[in-house]
């Protein structure tokens, strides 16, 4: 038989086996197991879906939070679409080789435009390559901690072989003068160029080895792809396309089965979760912005994520096989694969959630797997009493609901009560505001602000509770349910034109999670927001400049979850101060470790507090005189942090309220 | 193994305490009862036993406010039964003499191997309910107890006593013991569990027998504590301060 002839059934044959091969690990690894999740509401909005496709798939755009490697990966993901078509030629031509040995694609191949973008983006994708490996094996930068190290290189030589195979060839056709695009393709003409000094037929030899290679290889690759972390080449498009699109302060509805909330079997979450866990990179991108991976913690949302992959398909694979137990089948999601320490370390900062390229959500499974704890009472006693507390007296303090108002006592004039009187401005305090003593006076304070505005303001006096956010995040959704019923009786009874809080949670709480009736349309603000519209409006004037040099923490729950940066700004700059930011600011800001409960658990072994960490960063800004905080926990938290850190002298923790106040 | 557990709430201390307008008793239009905290120890203590010996486990209790969420909260954490005495409330003036001669009635009835009670109360003004409702149910009581493990109808328990000293002793059962403390902490029970045990769970209210306090307290008056003379801070640097507390302390001498 003649070498074309032979080269046809080979192609033939390696096609059928790899995609084979591919398809039955994709329906059996993916597919089963996607099938075995619980269906989620329904998706919708499908123009926003699209849009997301183009912007984060196509323009990869959360990649270039990290400039160099996103700039790589974007190279090689734009390489790998662009050389689709030359992978297609490869293969046809080998298929067809038995009847004319010299196939070219109609049109598409002869298009010389098109193969100068093939051939530049060979070599790009070869360089972005050379780098990922840089990056992988000499930079090898912590993030990378605990991923598939070996995995990673593989497919990286993987694509570098596929690329540099395809300019061999490329060359050495140029080289024959075969290529009648030869001008079209500078870099194969350059390789060809190097292999010049061979005879035709050595070099004819040398094409026919690399055509194997490049064929075998991207068959390998394809058939490498399931269950690991390239396998998000496949599941991100859909990943991307339907990830949530809920504000990210929503917690979508608990699940719940035969009465119990929570999720204890990885099967028990949304098919979109785990489609999730099929997604991840272990980028580890995620893992570098954690505070509580930061701070020493088991906890890292890489590692949770790949465990809950690593999970769902070794017990799709002992279900397949009809085991009835076994390891596996046996040990508990919640517990033995991924520890109550893991779990409860998390301060839902969301930090993991905006940095993942792949719409990744770490949050939701881990309040999914705290409500199965709290469901079984698995909780330090610190937080049972806090939870016992809320659902006794609507506050974690343990102090009668009457108490809420102590703090309004010695105030020149009494505040509203806005349940006996309409009011402009229905505040609800939060309980930190409320009932901690070390914040009363800045509590004072924004009264008085508020009151040198002319705001017409009330109270909820003693029915105001604890409106739920952190509950939530600990997973007592039973409490949060409870605790919010309360207020939105407590809120209706109100007659108000808005809502303003001094707390970024229960800002967060009332604005995303209460029933939409409850505000009725009616905005929620929060405080640093109203200030920014008095100030704007003229009804608060700062007159005096301050002349700090200030720097401001983001909360999470005001910043990431909610977007809002910009007011906070602005007041500070009308009461005269310099702002000067912190390395990690904005969206980017760390938490300062009070979050999704974490206030109200014990310590545990930590190497560094995050509320530590953020204050040196603080303190290690130039002339940076001033902490400026807009959340009732962070001036607790950061003022505990600089006593003991050493800073308290040189850098002082305050309010915005109190900057504003110190202002007029 | 059968175990009941009679509970007491008390006043909760959380809020503000006043005396009512006869002067002999604790204003209750204020008051919030909650169930008292040794009782949550004798009903985990209870919870316990019967998750590693099988059986059942009763809680009885007065009525009152605050008194059917204890039911419930007790039923999430897998009580067997809840029985509510109706007519009496633990807001008007029942002394631990009366609630042990209410408790005994219903004990009686029950036949239990096991009676666990909180050893102590914030208000027991005439000695605690364990020893009296022993004593009206004709069986032996051990206090302070803070381990329990059943042994062919005998009961070892651990009982602290002050300083430190702990002793193990058997009792014979059936036994009513006065427990300090479960041998693991109360546990917690999610909120969504109680509301389902709310939708579920049936109390079996009993009308209580006539009140009888004969053998407590009679209360003349009731008072707060009087409150000492304010302390007033001085103010001022060390050597204000100082001077001013030689100042005092030689005015005081002179006095
Ligand atoms: S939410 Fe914050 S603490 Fe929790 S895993 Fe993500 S980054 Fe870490
Ligand atoms: S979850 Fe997202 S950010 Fe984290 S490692 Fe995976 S892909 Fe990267």
């Amino acid at each position: 038989m003649e070498y074309e002839a032979v080269k046809s059934i080979v192609v033939v044959l390696l096609l059928v086996v790899s995609f084979a091969v591919f398809g039955l690990r994709v329906y059996q690894l993916l597919w089963v197991n996607l099938q075995r999740g619980r269906p989620g509401p329904p998706y919708g909005r499908w123009i926003e879906r699209i849009k997301g496709l183009v912007v984060y798939v196509g323009g990869q755009l959360r990649l270039f939070r990290f400039l160099a490697p996103g700039i790589a990966h974007f190279f090689v993901f734009w390489g790998f679409v662009i050389l689709i078509l030359t992978i297609l030629q490869a293969i046809i031509e080998g298929l067809v080789a038995f009847a004319d040995p010299g196939f070219v694609i109609p049109v598409i191949g002869e298009f010389g435009p098109l193969a100068l973008l093939q051939d530049l983006f060979a070599a790009l994708v070869g360089i972005a390559v050379v780098y990922a490996l840089y990056l992988r094996l000499v930079v090898n930068p912590p993030r990378y901690e605990g991923s598939h190290r070996a995995q990673a290189v593989m497919v990286l030589s993987f694509i570098l072989t596929i690329v540099v195979s395809l300019l061999v060839i490329n060359g050495i056709r140029i080289e024959l003068g075969e290529d009648p695009l030869a001008d079209w393709r500078p870099v194969a003409s350059a390789v060809g160029a190097v292999l010049s000094g061979l005879s035709d037929p050595t070099l004819e030899v040398v094409e026919e080895a690399a055509y194997w290679i490049h064929l075998i290889v991207v068959l390998a690759f394809l058939t490498e792809l399931p269950g690991g972390k390239h396998f998000h080449v496949v599941t991100s498009i859909p990943a991307v396309f339907l990830r949530n699109l809920d504000p990210p302060g929503r917690l979508p509805p608990a699940p719940e089965f035969n009465g119990d909330v929570g999720v204890n079997a990885v099967e028990q979450f949304r098919r979109r979760q785990l489609l999730d866990f099929y997604t991840c990179t272990e980028c580890g991108r995620c893992q570098d912005v954690c505070p509580a991976y930061a701070s020493g913690s088991p906890l890292s949302p890489k590692l949770l994520i790949m465990s809950l992959r690593d999970n769902l398909i070794q017990r799709g694979v002992a279900l397949r096989d009809g085991q009835q137990n076994g390891a596996v089948l046996e040990s508990e999601l919640v517990g033995d694969v991924i520890t109550e320490e893991i779990l409860w370390a998390c301060v839902t900062c969301s930090a993991c959630d905006q940095e993942c390229p792949l719409f990744i959500e770490h949050v939701t499974p881990i309040v999914d797997m705290r409500r199965h704890l709290v469901m079984e009472g698995r909780m330090d006693g610190m937080l049972q009493e806090a939870m016992a507390n809320l659902g006794r007296y609507g506050n974690s303090f343990g102090q009668s609901e009457r108490a809420r108002a102590k703090w309004t006592k010695g105030l020149p004039e009494k505040i509203k009560d806005a349940r006996r009187e309409p009011v402009d401005y229905l505040w609800f305090t939060g309980d930190y505001a409320a009932y901690s003593a070390t914040l009363a006076s800045a509590t004072k304070t924004t009264a008085e602000v508020f009151r040198r505005a002319d705001l017409d303001f009330g109270l909820l006096y003693e029915a105001e509770r604890n409106a739920g956010n952190d509950v939530r995040r600990v997973g007592e959704e039973g409490l949060f349910e409870m605790l919010a019923e309360d207020n939105a009786a407590a809120l209706n009874a109100c007659e108000f034109r808005s809502i303003v809080t001094t707390d970024p949670h229960t800002y967060n709480a009332l604005k995303n999670e209460y029933p939409a009736e409850i505000n009725g349309g009616r905005p929620v603000l929060h405080y640093s927001e109203l200030l920014d519209q008095l100030i704007a409006d003229g009804r608060l004037r700062l007159g005096r400049e301050l002349g700090y040099r200030v720097t401001y923490h983001d909360p999470c729950y005001l910043g990431r979850y909610n977007g809002v940066y910009d007011a906070p700004r602005r007041v500070i700059e009308a009461a005269g101060c310099t702002l000067v930011e912190m390395p990690r600011h904005g969206d980017r800001a760390m938490c300062c470790g009070a979050g999704g409960g974490r206030i109200w658990m014990e310590e545990g072994d930590t190497q560094q507090r995050p509320a530590a960490m953020r204050v040196e960063e603080a303190a290690g800004l130039e002339g940076v005189e001033m902490l400026i905080v807009s959340c009732p926990k962070d001036l607790v938290m950061f003022e505990d942090a600089a006593k003991s850190g050493g800073y308290a002298d040189r850098l002082a923790v305050k309010d915005l309220i109190e900057l504003v106040a110190e202002a007029l | 193994m059968n175990i009941v557990v009679p509970v007491k709430l008390v006043p909760d201390l959380v809020e503000e305490l006043e005396i009512d307008d006869g002067g002999t008793a604790l204003d209750t239009t204020w008051l919030r009862f909650i169930l008292n905290e040794v009782d949550e120890h004798a009903l985990e203590q209870a919870l316990l036993l019967k998750e590693s010996l099988s059986g059942t486990v009763s809680v009885i209790s007065l009525d009152g406010e605050g008194v059917d969420d204890v039911l419930f909260a007790s039923s999430a954490k897998g009580v067997d039964r809840l029985i509510k005495l109706t007519g009496v409330d633990y807001g008007v003036n029942v002394n631990n003499h009366a609630m042990a001669r209410f408790y005994a009635t219903t004990v009686r009835i029950l036949e239990p191997d096991l009676v666990l009670v909180g050893v102590q109360a914030h208000n027991d003004l005439d000695g605690s309910l364990g020893p009296l409702l022993a004593e009206y149910v004709g069986m032996p009581y051990v206090g302070y107890v803070s381990g329990i493990a059943p042994i062919n109808g005998r009961c070892r328990v651990r009982k602290e006593y002050p300083g430190g000293l702990i002793a193990e002793m058997d009792v014979e059962m059936p036994a009513v013991l006065g427990v300090q403390a479960a041998e693991s902490p109360p546990r917690y029970v999610a909120i969504s569990r109680i509301r389902q045990a709310m939708k579920t769970a049936a109390v079996d209210e009993q009308a209580a027998p006539d009140l009888d306090t004969t053998g407590g307290p009679m209360v003349d008056s009731m008072f707060k504590p009087e409150t000492a003379e304010r302390a007033t801070m001085i103010t001022g640097d060390e050597d204000e301060v100082a001077g001013r507390i030689v100042d005092l302390l030689r005015e005081l001498g002179k006095a």
